[in-house]
């Protein structure tokens, strides 16, 4: 742990203050070096009183991510996370977290941008990522599956992420097969899964994820101004993106643990109860083929089963879905 | 680095049949990646402000396996060789519908080329040669189904 870390910690776990002498016994260093990390971290926009009587207090955070802030918060047992980076700005946090991969960085390392220039989704569609309004962040696992058995991650992340959200807005967040998560209809967040295999083994699976957090409609590009939302413009109110990104990784690794430990079948259900696709009309495109039917229900990989309008019931596990409106 | 440091480079990978070289400098980063035709280099760049350098906590160790073993020898193809799906899903030639496929017939490939793209449920999973030779011939469409163990490409010897 960082000096900042420690302190970031200290002053987060008591909240009434704490004094400058606690921190030197804590940290085994001087007052003046403690005084020195706290200039620093007011300058990066943390907002610390300091009294006679009761020492550094933190009145506010800066609407930042931070890795020492982040790290402070994240339980030690906790895989998902356990190693972290925030970058102010990078093409793609995939793209980052690829190249740790690929140096051989253990599973759990999440890579946050503030701020993406070439955030993407599937065949290359771009996700927009402006700078501070949402969490843009990949993720680094190392499954003990075969290629064929990591669509479990997409029903997984799908379900960490819509639960991270309900516990930190109380929004009811709904999936849409396979795993973009929405509220009232409109996408707020969505996640894209590369992976790195072999014919039968998994290397790595670098999991996206592009959260809408503070953005106004404004702030959305024309062409997904219909279609996209963001926890503020749903709720009315900002949020903390430190909150949300701590919500994500925890959820994350707890279903992640019960996957590893067999329980899938648990994650699938859940899964079923936020997925608003089923019973609805829909039309799935894939490349230039389209399949028209009723999404009736989900078979045990995930894979969306859709009766068609001729009674013959598809698997469905890649394309575009959409669902006919006035139905 | 200018444009005249970066032609020279790419001179110099062309002519050691360097297909990607990647260098990091403060505040600067630079992959060079040759692409399907001869000579032609495609230049990913980027900038990053010195201050957000990335933190990392408890380095990441290198995997077991990655120390201590001799580089494996890289793999020819054989007359006929296969790659096949090692999964259900859908074939993607290209990264984007509008970007270029990934290779053609009569390309060489190395071990680590991408060939394709399969997704299943919206995992993406690059599919790499891992094998050096020339494609020859291209089995499995665009945009369609394929099967788990479904031959996709075949590789000839160079």
């Amino acid at each position: 742990m960082t000096l900042d870390t420690q302190i970031i910690a200290a002053l987060r776990s008591n909240t009434a203050g704490v004094s400058s002498s606690d921190l030197c016994n804590k940290l085994g260093i001087t007052r003046a070096a403690i005084w020195a990390r706290i200039e620093s971290l007011r300058n990066q926009g943390y907002e610390i009183i300091a009294s006679p009587h009761i020492g550094y207090r933190l009145v506010r955070s800066p609407d930042k991510l931070n890795a020492d802030d982040l790290h402070a918060q994240i339980p030690s047992k906790q895989i998902i996370g356990r190693d972290l980076c925030v970058l102010e700005q990078t093409t793609s946090t995939n793209d980052e977290a690829d190249r740790f991969a690929r140096q051989g960085a253990r599973e759990g390392l999440a890579v946050f941008a503030e701020s993406q220039t070439r955030g993407r989704g599937r065949l290359g569609r771009i996700w927009s990522s402006p700078p501070r309004k949402g969490v843009w962040a990949s993720i680094l696992l190392r499954p003990p599956f075969t290629p064929a058995e990591t669509t479990r991650i997409t029903v997984m992340s799908a379900v960490s992420v819509a639960r991270a959200i309900q516990l930190q807005t109380g929004l009811k967040p709904e999936i849409k097969w396979p795993n973009d998560i929405l509220l009232k209809g409109r996408k707020t967040a969505g996640i894209l899964t590369e992976m790195q295999a072999e014919s039968d083994h998994v290397n790595y699976v670098i999991l996206g994820i592009g959260l809408d957090v503070n953005q106004t409609q404004a702030d959305f590009p024309a062409e997904v101004k219909p279609v996209a939302t963001s926890l503020k413009i749903e709720s009315g109110r900002a949020f903390s993106r430190t909150d949300i990104a701590l919500a994500l990784l925890r959820e994350l690794d707890s279903d992640y643990r019960r996957l590893c430990a067999g329980k899938f079948s648990a994650i699938a259900e859940e899964w079923e109860g936020l997925c608003t696709t089923l019973g609805k009309e829909i039309t799935v495109t894939v490349g230039n083929q389209q399949h028209r039917g009723r999404a009736e229900s989900l078979d045990p990989s995930g894979a969306l089963l859709l009766r068609t309008v001729f009674g013959r019931l598809e698997r469905i596990i890649g394309g575009d879905v959409s669902i006919q409106k006035n139905r | 680095m200018d444009l005249k440091d970066l032609k020279s480079i790419i001179d110099l990978m062309r002519k050691n049949s360097v297909s990607e070289l990647e260098l990091e400098k403060e505040g600067f980063k630079i992959r060079l990646k040759r692409g399907a035709e001869e000579g032609q280099a495609v230049v990913h760049h980027e900038y990053r402000p010195v201050m957000g350098q990335p933190m990392m906590y408890s380095q990441p160790p290198i995997t077991a396996g990655a120390t201590g073993t001799a580089p494996e020898p890289v793999r020819v193809a054989e007359e006929g060789t296969e790659i096949k799906s090692p999964m259900i899903g859908t074939l993607y030639r290209s990264a984007s519908p509008d970007a270029p496929p990934f290779v053609e017939i009569g390309q060489q490939v190395d071990p680590e080329t991408v060939v394709c793209i399969i997704e299943a449920m919206k995992v993406m999973n690059e599919i790499k040669a891992e094998v050096r030779g020339v494609i020859a011939e291209i089995v499995a469409d665009n945009s369609k189904p394929v099967e788990y163990g479904q031959v996709l490409f075949r590789i000839k010897p160079n």
